[in-house]
C-alpha cells in the first residue's frame, strides 16, 4: 500500500537551442486500489510525467512524496533501490532480454542487485505465469512466444516483486484489440483486487472503460481529472 | 543472478563473444610463444654456467658475460685449493675454432676445454657415447641438434679443428649456446688449437665443501683474489643473460613483439565488447529501470570480461602447451619457467578487464528513462 503525492512537479528539456517546458507545474495524488489512466495526445507529456513518478527522471521543479517520504531528487542508488522494492514497470514494448529464458527475465526483476533467489520463487514464477495464461512457457526463450504473450511476461516481471506501484506506458499499443483487452483486464484486477497503485498511460480510447480515474493531459498540463465517470474539480496549478 | 545473466548474454551473443575470445587467445598464445623462445634463448646464453655444477666461477676482473673473459693465471688454482671451504677447483678454457664438416666444408665453433680427469663444466647429458670418452686427448663432443651443421658425422668419425685431428666420441643433449656452436674437448687440445699460453685459463670453477657457509666462503675467495671476479654460478648466469638481453636487439625485439601482441589483443577485446554492449544498450536500460544500480551493470559487464578472459586463457594455454609439446626436442629454443603461465594468465585477465572498460563506460550510460520511449 502506497500513495504518491506530486506538488508543482514540472520538467524542462533542453532541445539543443533552448530550454523548453514540457510539463507545467502539476499537483496530483495517486491512491492504491484504483487504476488511473493518463490520457492525452502524443507529445502532451504523459511519458515524461510517468518517468518522474517512476523515479527514472528527475523533475526540474516541484516535490514528490511516496507514502509520506519525500522522493524528490533521490541519489541514483537510492532511486534504484526504491524502483527495485516498490515499482513494477510495463513498457510499450515488452522489453524482454534476449538470451534469458522467460523465467530468467522475470527473476531478473528480483535479482538485478545481486540478491540470492530462493528456490520457492521459481514456484511463484510458475504460478504467476499460469495465472496470466502463460503456463509452460518458463523455459522458453522470449523469441519463441507471441507479442501478446511477451507483454504478459513483462507484466509477470512487474508483478513478481509484489510491488506497491505499477506504472505502464502504452502497454496495449503494440497489441491487437483482443490482447489489449486481456492485458487491461489483468491490470484492472491487479489494481482493484490486490490494492495496488496502477497508472496506465494511453491515448487508446479502448482502455478508458477500465479506468477508475481518467486524467487527461494536453500541452504539458492536466486538463481533466475524472473519477469513474463523474467529473471532479480540476486539480491543476496554472 | 548477475553472473548468470553475464554468462547467458555471452552465450546468446555468439559472434561478439567469439571475437573477444579470439583476442584473449591471441594474447596468451602469441605472448606465451614469444616468451618461451625468449626464455629458451636465455637458457642458451648461460647454458655452460648453469650446468657447470660449480658453486663459484672465478674469472678475469669486471666480467660482463662468460664469453668475454680474459685469461687468468693457473697459480690461482693452488691458492683457491688452499682454502678450507673449497672442496675442489677446476680450470676451464674457451677458444674459437673452425671444424671441418663431413662434407668438407667448415663450421665456426666455440671450443670448451675441460680439465681431465674431472671434466668439470663438461657435458651433463648425452644422446650418444659416454662422458669418459672425453678423457682421450683426441676426442670431441658436439650436440645432437648441431649435427646437421656438421653434415651429420658418424659417431667415432675423424675430423679436424684448426688443423688438429679430433674424433667425435660423444653426442650431447641440450648443450646449445647462444654465442656459437659448442664443442667439448680436453683442455690441452683447446690450448693447442687456440694457441693460448700454457698455464692460463678462461675461468676456474670452484665447488665448496658441503658444510661450508657459502657467504663466508665467497667472502674469503674474494679477499684472496681481489684481482678477479668471483661470482656465484647464479650471479654469472644472470649477468651473462642480462648482457645479451640489453646489448643485442633481443630484449627490445621481444619486448616490442609482445607489446604489439598485447595491444592487438586489447584492441580486439575492446572493439568486440564495445560492439556487443552497444547492441545491448536497451537491455541495460531495462535492467536499470528494473532497479539495477550502475554498479550492477558494471558487475555484469566485468563478469563478462572475466568469463571471456578465463575461457580465453584456458584455450590459449592449451594451445601453447600443444605447441611447446610439438616443438620439444627440436632446434627451436623454447622454455617456459613455471611462473610464466600463471603470470601470463593474471596479466591477460587484467588486459581483458582493461579491454572491457570502454564497453563498461558505454553500458553505464544506459539511461533507465530511455525505456519509456
Ligand atoms: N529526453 C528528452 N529530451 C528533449 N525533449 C523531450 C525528451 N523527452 C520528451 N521530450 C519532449 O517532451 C514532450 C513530451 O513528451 P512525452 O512525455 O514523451 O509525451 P507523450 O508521452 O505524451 O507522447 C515532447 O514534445 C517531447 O519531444
Ligand atoms: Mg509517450
Amino acid at each position: 500500500m502506497a500513495d504518491l503525492r506530486l506538488e508543482n512537479i514540472a520538467r524542462d528539456f533542453y532541445d539543443g537551442r533552448q530550454l523548453r517546458r514540457v510539463l507545467f507545474p502539476i499537483n496530483l495524488t495517486f491512491k492504491p486500489g484504483e487504476l488511473t489512466v493518463l490520457a492525452g495526445p502524443s507529445g502532451s507529456g504523459k511519458t515524461t510525467l510517468l518517468s518522474i513518478i517512476g523515479l527514472v527522471l528527475r523533475p526540474s521543479e516541484g516535490r514528490m512524496w511516496l507514502s509520506g517520504r519525500e522522493v524528490t531528487g533521490l541519489a541514483d542508488d537510492v532511486a534504484s533501490k526504491m524502483r527495485l522494492a516498490t515499482y513494477g514497470f510495463v513498457f510499450q514494448q515488452p522489453m524482454l532480454i534476449d538470451g534469458l529464458s522467460v523465467q530468467d527475465n522475470i527473476l531478473l526483476a528480483l535479482g538485478i542487485q545481486g540478491a540470492h533467489i530462493p528456490g520457492v520463487v521459481r514456484q511463484r514464477v510458475a504460478e504467476l505465469l499460469t495465472s496470466l495464461g502463460l503456463a509452460d512457457t518458463a523455459r522458453l526463450p522470449p523469441q519463441m512466444i507471441s507479442g501478446g504473450m511477451k507483454q504478459r511476461v513483462s507484466i509477470a516481471r512487474a508483478l513478481i516483486k509484489d510491488p506497491a506501484i505499477i506504472l505502464c506506458d502504452e502497454p496495449t499499443s503494440a497489441l491487437d484489440a483482443e490482447n489489449g483487452q486481456v492485458v487491461m483486464g489483468i491490470l484492472k484486477k491487479i489494481a482493484v483486487a490486490e490494492k495496488r497503485l496502477v497508472v496506465v498511460v494511453s491515448h487508446d480510447a479502448r482502455v478508458f472503460p477500465f479506468a477508475d480515474r481518467l486524467i487527461k493531459m494536453e500541452n504539458g498540463t492536466v486538463v481533466a481529472d475524472t473519477a469513474a465517470g463523474k467529473p471532479q474539480g480540476l486539480d491543476v496549478a496554472s | 543472478m548477475r553472473s548468470t545473466v553475464a554468462w547467458r548474454l555471452l552465450r546468446h551473443d555468439r559472434s561478439a563473444t567469439a571475437g573477444a575470445l579470439l583476442g584473449v587467445v591471441a594474447i596468451v598464445f602469441l605472448v606465451g610463444q614469444q616468451l618461451s623462445i625468449l626464455f629458451g634463448l636465455l637458457q642458451y646464453m648461460s647454458v655452460l654456467v648453469d650446468h657447470s655444477g660449480a658453486d663459484v666461477w672465478i674469472t678475469s676482473a669486471s666480467v660482463r658475460n662468460v664469453d668475454a673473459v680474459n685469461l687468468i693465471p693457473g697459480q690461482y688454482l693452488e691458492r683457491v685449493m688452499g682454502l678450507p671451504e673449497v672442496a675442489w677447483a677446476a680450470p676451464i678454457l674457451f677458444g674459437n675454432g673452425l671444424m671441418r664438416t663431413a662434407d668438407d666444408s667448415f663450421e665456426a665453433v666455440r671450443l670448451v676445454g675441460l680439465h681431465r680427469p674431472r671434466l668439470q663444466g663438461g657435458p651433463w647429458a648425452l644422446a650418444q657415447g659416454r662422458v669418459q670418452a672425453l678423457l682421450d686427448l683426441e676426442s670431441a663432443a658436439v650436440d645432437r641438434l648441431d649435427l646437421k651443421k656438421f653434415a651429420h658425422p658418424a659417431l667415432g668419425s675423424l675430423t679436424e679443428i684448426n688443423g688438429k685431428r679430433v674424433r667425435l666420441t660423444a653426442i650431447t643433449e641440450g648443450a646449445r649456446a647462444f654465442q656459437g656452436t659448442l664443442v667439448f674437448l680436453p683442455l690441452d687440445q683447446v690450448r693447442d688449437m687456440a694457441q693460448t699460453p700454457p698455464g692460463r685459463y678462461s675461468a676456474i670453477l670452484v665447488g665448496f665443501q658441503p658444510r661450508a657457509d657459502q657467504q663466508t666462503a665467497l667472502a674469503r675467495l674474494r679477499a684472496l683474489l681481489p684481482e678477479c671476479s668471483v661470482l656465484t654460478t647464479a650471479e654469472l648466469s644472470r649477468r651473462t643473460q642480462l648482457y645479451y638481453l640489453t646489448n643485442t636487439g633481443i630484449g627490445g625485439s621481444f619486448g616490442f613483439s609482445t607489446t604489439i601482441a598485447v595491444l592487438i589483443g586489447i584492441v580486439i577485446i575492446t572493439l568486440t565488447m564495445y560492439a556487443s554492449v552497444l547492441q545491448r544498450t536497451r537491455d541495460f536500460a531495462v535492467m536499470r529501470a528494473l532497479g539495477g544500480r550502475r554498479r550492477d551493470i558494471a558487475v555484469i559487464v566485468l563478469c563478462q570480461a572475466v568469463i571471456v578472459g578465463g575461457i580465453g586463457i584456458f584455450l590459449g594455454l592449451f594451445l601453447l602447451a600443444a605447441l611447446l609439446n610439438a616443438t620439444r626436442g627440436s632446434d627451436i629454443p623454447s622454455f617456459l619457467p613455471a611462473v610464466v603461465p600463471p603470470l601470463l594468465a593474471g596479466i591477460t585477465l587484467l588486459v581483458s578487464l582493461l579491454g572491457s572498460l570502454v564497453a563498461l563506460r558505454k553500458a553505464l550510460q544506459a539511461d533507465p528513462a530511455s525505456v519509456f520511449h
